[in-house]
């Protein structure tokens, strides 16, 4: 008996022991097993090319360069940011050129922002419209028609006008489809809608105590800045064989097994670029089906601040902005932020001079002649004119349906695409977007080298 | 307040003298769920400015308890109420990233019990919805955006599997070492990778298995009559 109650313990403790174990071991074992990071051990030694040194070719490069992988950027202007850039000496603080407000704190830039202690703040400032000729707090009609369910492929100058927002919101409207990167009369209601409803960035904007480019600057292209060639506009890509040749225009050739693609749409759309075989023909459908109109920035100084925070509805421009809000110091410039039909207006009178004003003359006739009198000097910023960008940022064209993926998707595991309007989770149209879809396409490169 | 408790004690006291059993678990508790895991391992991906890497979710405590009707059966049915807590956490300069993910599980338990022929030995089946909430806290402080948490809410059904040997402490009361397993093999959460990522569907999906296992103590009381 004394035996059998021995053997009894013994076999109990055996039993506690080895189930407590044989649950605790495999637990601890698989915890090592799990990796902290994607690809952790890679060990790749091919060459990755990336064209375009925007803030999508600058974050790839990044987590290229973190991985411990071979690659080059070229980039076709003498400078690197695509749409980003700055000016200084114009007021007494550095105007962004191009991107200049983060969107949403939810997002990896956000991170990045905090990791870097780089000051920014919400932009809340106050709206005035301009309409039926004199400058009014709120509009008589709401204009929130363009969110919800059951929403109609068409454009959005077509919406309104179904909905009643007649003439006199034209410009009220078209500064809503600038906001898009579009005109009115291009821009999907539905498509566009569908894509907002992806956005997950949050809808307040923040506004850069120095600038949005300092941060891709001084955070991402400062540690690839040395890879990166300048002056390399890339004329022929030649995927047909193992390795891919890529020309330049001076006939230099370039060789990659894998190819990051960040050129902008209007680029990719307008064949600058020669793809040895031709692409197939679903994808530069799908490129065609991508809008990008124009879009241009111009910056006024003047002696006093006569102008209100924002101003929407102009019929030369329909969004003028204070830029010194969320600035450190004051000064008095206000920014233009010309989109679509207006900008292809004000690229068509040839000059600055002219371009300054014709926006001037608008200005006069909201604050009584008070623009032309205080007026210093101004500075224009054409993204439609530069022949590397061609335009502001994508947008959802009329019938474009799931245009953006497959233009998204990679080419016989060799030729990948990233940029702004390369992201398909709403994020388009941002520097957030380009920065996702580059490192998106890293992964897509590294899951391409596993298989 | 003070009358809320009162009842609460008082129907706690009386569901326990006619339950056959009423049990308090505690224990570590692991976890593996494939989707969550990609989710952080893309965020440590993307950010090479991150020296510290945010680590995986994987260790957790679990609390539960659970209500034993009575019966002449040898298999016996109640149910379970359990709370797990896991946290993630990385600390790097200016950015400290935690994660805190709660789960909250109710369930239907069928207990055996064999006294004759395995004597203290038991082992349970519980059936559950599970329902889950991944926080992320920056700095010490709930990330907010647009003037809300960030959070990424869950639910799916999970059954778990547990058995545990009981050593009587006193009179009806025992305390039994036990080991579990849990698996849920449809979990949805789709907010989770923004919570963690800040994208949506880039890496991961929508909804993710999860395995857990857990080591720990139960705390008994019976009326065995």
């Amino acid at each position: 008996m004394k035996q059998s109650k021995m053997n009894r313990r013994h076999f109990i403790k055996q039993s506690t022991l080895l189930s407590i174990g044989g649950l605790l071991i495999p637990s601890i074992f698989l915890s090592a097993c799990r990796k902290e990071t994607l690809f952790e051990d890679i060990n790749y030694d091919g060459k990755v090319l990336i064209i375009g040194a925007g803030a999508a070719g600058l974050y790839a490069a990044y987590i290229l360069k973190s991985k411990g992988i071979n690659f080059q950027i070229l980039e076709a202007s003498p400078t690197y940011g695509g749409r980003l850039g700055k000016l200084t000496n114009f007021a007494n603080f550095p105007i962004d050129l191009g991107a200049q407000w983060l969107h949403g704190k939810n997002s990896i830039l956000a991170d990045l922002i905090q990791k870097s202690n780089t000051k920014i703040s919400l932009d809340n400032s106050e709206v005035k419209y301009w309409f039926n000729n004199q400058l009014i707090n709120s509009l008589p009609q709401s204009i929130e028609i363009f969110e919800g369910d059951g929403l109609p492929d068409i454009s959005y100058k077509d919406y309104a006008i179904q909905k009643g927002l007649g003439n006199e919101y034209k410009f009220i409207v078209e500064n809503i489809a600038g906001d898009q990167g579009a005109v009115a009369s291009r821009l999907s209601v539905l498509y566009n809608n569908i894509e907002e409803e992806n956005w997950n960035s949050g809808d307040d904007d923040f506004k850069f105590q120095e600038t949005y480019f300092d941060l891709i600057d001084n955070q991402i292209a400062s540690q690839v800045k040395d890879k990166i060639t300048q002056n390399t506009i890339v004329s022929k890509i030649d995927y047909s064989q193992t390795n891919i040749v890529v020309t330049d225009s001076n006939n230099n050739t370039y060789t990659a097994d894998k190819l990051i693609i960040t050129v902008p749409i209007t680029v990719l759309k307008t064949n600058d670029i020669q793809f040895i075989p031709a692409l197939p023909s679903e994808k530069t459908v799908a490129f065609s089906k991508i809008g990008m109109d124009a879009g241009m920035k111009v910056f006024m100084k003047f002696s006093n601040k006569f102008f209100d925070q924002n101003i929407i509805g102009g019929s030369i421009c329909a969004a003028y902005a204070d830029d010194s809000v969320g600035k450190a110091v004051d000064d008095n410039v206000l920014l233009a932020f010309v989109m679509g039909e207006q900008a292809e207006y004000l690229t068509s009178l040839g000059n600055d001079t002219a371009i300054s004003t014709a926006l001037l003359q608008e200005l006069d006739t909201m604050y009584n002649g008070q623009a032309t009198t205080s007026f210093i000097a101004s500075h224009v910023q054409n993204w439609t004119t530069n022949p590397f960008i061609k335009g502001a940022y994508s947008y959802s064209t009329v019938g474009m349906g799931n245009a953006r993926q497959i233009a998204a998707q990679s080419v016989n595991d060799k030729l990948f695409f990233a940029g702004e309007a390369m992201n398909v989770n709403g994020h388009h149209q941002t520097v957030q977007g380009a920065v996702e879809t580059g490192y998106r396409e890293v992964i897509n490169v590294l899951n391409s080298i596993k298989k | 307040m003070k009358n809320c408790i009162a009842i609460f004690g008082l129907f706690f006291v009386w569901n326990n003298l006619k339950a056959q059993e009423f049990k308090a678990d505690f224990s570590y508790k692991y976890i593996y769920a494939n989707q969550w895991d990609k989710a952080i391992q893309t965020y440590n991906f993307s950010r090479p400015f991150i020296t510290e890497k945010q680590p995986l979710i994987i260790h957790g405590l679990n609390a539960s308890v659970s209500y034993i009707f009575k019966s002449q059966k040898k298999i016996k049915h109640g149910i379970n109420l359990s709370y797990s807590y896991f946290r993630s956490s990385s600390d790097n300069e200016n950015l400290v990233n935690v994660l805190n993910l709660h789960f909250l599980n109710l369930g239907y338990l069928l207990h055996y019990e064999n006294a004759e022929r395995l004597k203290g030995f038991y082992s349970d089946l519980i059936i559950s919805a599970t329902s889950s909430g991944l926080f992320r806290n920056v700095n010490g402080e709930p990330f907010v955006y647009d003037e809300s948490k960030s959070k990424a809410l869950g639910i799916g059904g999970n059954i778990s599997l547990k058995a545990g040997y009981q050593l009587m402490i006193k009179g009806k009361t025992y305390l039994s070492p036990f080991i579990a397993i849990d698996y849920t093999p449809y979990f949805y959460s789709p907010n989770t990778e923004a919570v963690i990522n800040q994208t949506k569907g880039l890496t991961s999906k929508n909804w993710t298995p999860i395995l857990t296992t857990q080591v720990g103590l139960t705390f008994h009381i019976k009326n065995i009559e």
